[in-house]
């Protein structure tokens, strides 16, 4: 494989990991535009395990992930008690807040006569850690892909289960939840807690690709997209936000040709798509329709 | 100061989400388009201040029309959560049309009036922000008298009460939106007009800038509420001029996100919106 394809591959997959936080939050019904938060909380959390620390890259990738998860249950527990929107603008608004502490979070040690560690605005540069273990790119991407199949098998049993059950009737009505004796604080505060596990998993793979670190990058657009990714994609799968991500980085690498108008052009589209189909193209119908048809064909006698 | 515009981004804001119950991501890249409109009036025609402010709500309603029937009108009622990504998705729309039509990264704008200062006992002022906060209380006078005085002031309030009866009462509920948008963008252009005259320039990242800080006032005041509105407005104002008086430039949209978010925690309806809130709170335990 040549390198760009390589590079393409693993933008997608590294976004798909917070496409996938986003969406889990989506699924009990919260809308949130603060995934990049913990996105940025791990990446710098694993970046300073790895860079600083000496840690191993396994063990700064899981202590990343529970530094996200630690932090969502921590902003949880206040904001989930708003409702809707609310919840929406809180997040929005602790995101940013992370991202303003990062622009003025400064923490360096001196390695080999080198500062190393987050300073401020500037970001935080050499994440070397694939480069020393020398691992390539196509070995990183695959990497990549091994953690996010993990969590993709891991929500293909979550939407088999009865917590995937629980979490869509959260979603589909918290009321009528509660009225079935099941705590929904309790069962969203969960999800926000492996929501922030997924988007740290992301945050910290993506630290040690890029090697470097700048607030910048954790803005409000990256929240908004990755809630987008699963709209597009579709609500009914843990693959639609997949599809989303592939349609948005895979349109955007193939009509470079168009470049300057292909944000307009994908604009439109996406709102077309939103006028049509509301909840992405694979909705709760069609992954519906499809498992019928699945089973059909499997049943069909030959 | 600078809250008084804050303020009128924030009714903006508040009279499309108090009429549809639909945030609009885009309320800022539209009246963004409209300051370009103006900009773009302003330089290559020479125009007077009159003309310019004209082209500016002028292309900010257009631009907020296109908005309202592409992600709100064309999107069914109920899914509140594709309109605001799909407004979102005309954000990027705009932004890349602006860059495209406008490369380089600032523009000169008309200045509002000569900088000439104006003492006033312990307190010093520059014409500009006078002009300024003069237009955003006349402003909000004239639209304090078409919410409470004229008939679609009424039929807008009976929508952000309760739709479903206000249909029954025979309102056209489509065309008040559609009103009540073109009425957010105009006051958006305004808003804008004012607010890049001010600083004399204008980039395209003058949208993402309007859409937060009308957000953040809005959610400070009180969604839906349109003399919260003007309180977040200048409150935010406030906050923001003090904390960088005290702590440096730097805390300046950190303290103001915090305050954001310590409000929606402890007071999630704002100054003016927690009895809307606590009849929901209520509505929801009765149940």
């Amino acid at each position: 494989m040549d390198t760009y394809l390589i590079s393409v591959l693993s933008n997608i997959g590294m976004l798909a990991f917070i496409a996938l936080s986003a969406y889990l939050l989506l699924l009990v019904g919260e809308i949130s535009f603060g995934q990049q938060a913990f996105f940025a909380i791990s990446a710098y959390a694993s970046g300073i395990a790895t860079a600083m620390w000496g840690w191993p890259f396994w063990l700064g990738l899981v202590w990343g992930s529970l530094f996200g998860g630690v932090a969502a249950v921590l902003v949880a527990v206040p904001t989930l008690r708003l409702r809707g929107l609310y919840f929406s603008i809180a997040t929005l608004a602790f995101a940013e807040m992370v991202r303003l502490l990062f622009e003025i979070f400064t923490y360096q040690v001196e390695i080999d006569g080198e500062l190393v560690g987050p300073d401020g605005s500037e970001g935080f540069r050499d994440i070397r850690l694939i480069y020393e273990q020398d691992i390539s790119a196509f070995e990183y991407m695959c990497i990549i892909y091994a953690v996010l199949a993990l969590v993709l098998a891991g929500f293909i049993l979550l939407e088999r289960s009865r917590l995937g059950a629980i979490f869509r009737m959260i979603g589909e009505d918290p009321m009528l939840t509660e009225m079935q004796g099941l705590n929904t604080i309790a069962y969203k505060l969960l999800a926000a807690a492996m929501a922030g596990v997924i988007a740290g998993a992301g945050g910290a793979l993506y630290a040690h690709l890029a090697t470097y670190v700048e607030p910048k990058i954790f803005n409000v657009m990256l929240g908004v997209h990755s809630l987008a990714y699963g709209l597009i994609g579709g609500l009914g799968t843990a693959f639609g936000p997949l599809i989303g991500v592939a349609i948005d980085i895979g349109f955007l690498e193939s009509v470079r040709a168009i470049s300057g108008y292909r944000m307009i052009v994908f604009g439109g589209l996406v709102a077309v798509l939103l006028i049509v189909r509301p909840r992405g193209i694979l909705d709760e119908a069609a992954v519906h329709w499809i498992r019928r048809r699945w089973r059909q064909v499997r049943h069909a006698p030959d | 100061m600078i809250g008084s515009s804050y303020a009128l981004l924030a009714i903006g804001f508040t009279l499309i989400f108090g009429v549809m119950r639909r945030l609009n991501l885009s309320y800022g890249p539209s009246i963004m388009l409209g300051a370009f409109c103006g900009t773009f009036v302003y330089l290559e025609f020479q125009a007077g201040h009159l003309l310019v402010a004209v082209a500016t709500v002028v292309g900010a309603v257009v631009a907020g029309i296109y908005i309202e029937r592409l992600c709100f009108w064309a999107i069914r009622q109920g899914a509140a959560l594709a309109s605001m990504v799909s407004s979102f998705a005309i954000w990027m729309q705009l932004e890349e049309l602006i860059t495209l039509l406008f490369p380089e990264r600032t523009y000169r704008f008309p200045p509002l009036a000569e900088s000439v200062s104006i003492d006033l006992g312990p307190f010093f002022f520059r014409a500009e922000n006078l002009i300024m906060f003069a237009c955003a209380a006349v402003l909000m006078v004239l639209l304090h008298v078409l919410l409470y005085r004229t008939r679609f002031g009424l039929a807008l309030r009976a929508l952000s009460e309760n739709p479903l009866a206000a249909r029954f009462m025979g309102i056209n509920v489509q065309w008040i939106i559609f009103l009540a948008f073109a009425l957010a963008s105009a006051l958006g252009g305004v808003a804008a007009y004012l607010i890049v005259g001010t600083d004399g320039q204008i980039t395209p990242m003058f949208g993402l800038w309007a859409t937060f800080k009308g957000l953040i006032a809005m959610m400070l005041g009180g969604m839906g509420s349109v003399p919260g509105a003007i309180l977040g407005g200048l409150l935010l104002g406030v906050i923001e001029t003090q904390s960088v008086w005290y702590l440096g430039t730097e805390f300046r949209d950190l303290t103001a996100y915090m305050v954001l978010f310590v409000f929606l925690v402890l007071r999630p309806g704002g100054l003016m919106g927690q009895h809307t809130v606590r009849r929901e709170q209520a509505a929801y335990r009765r149940v």
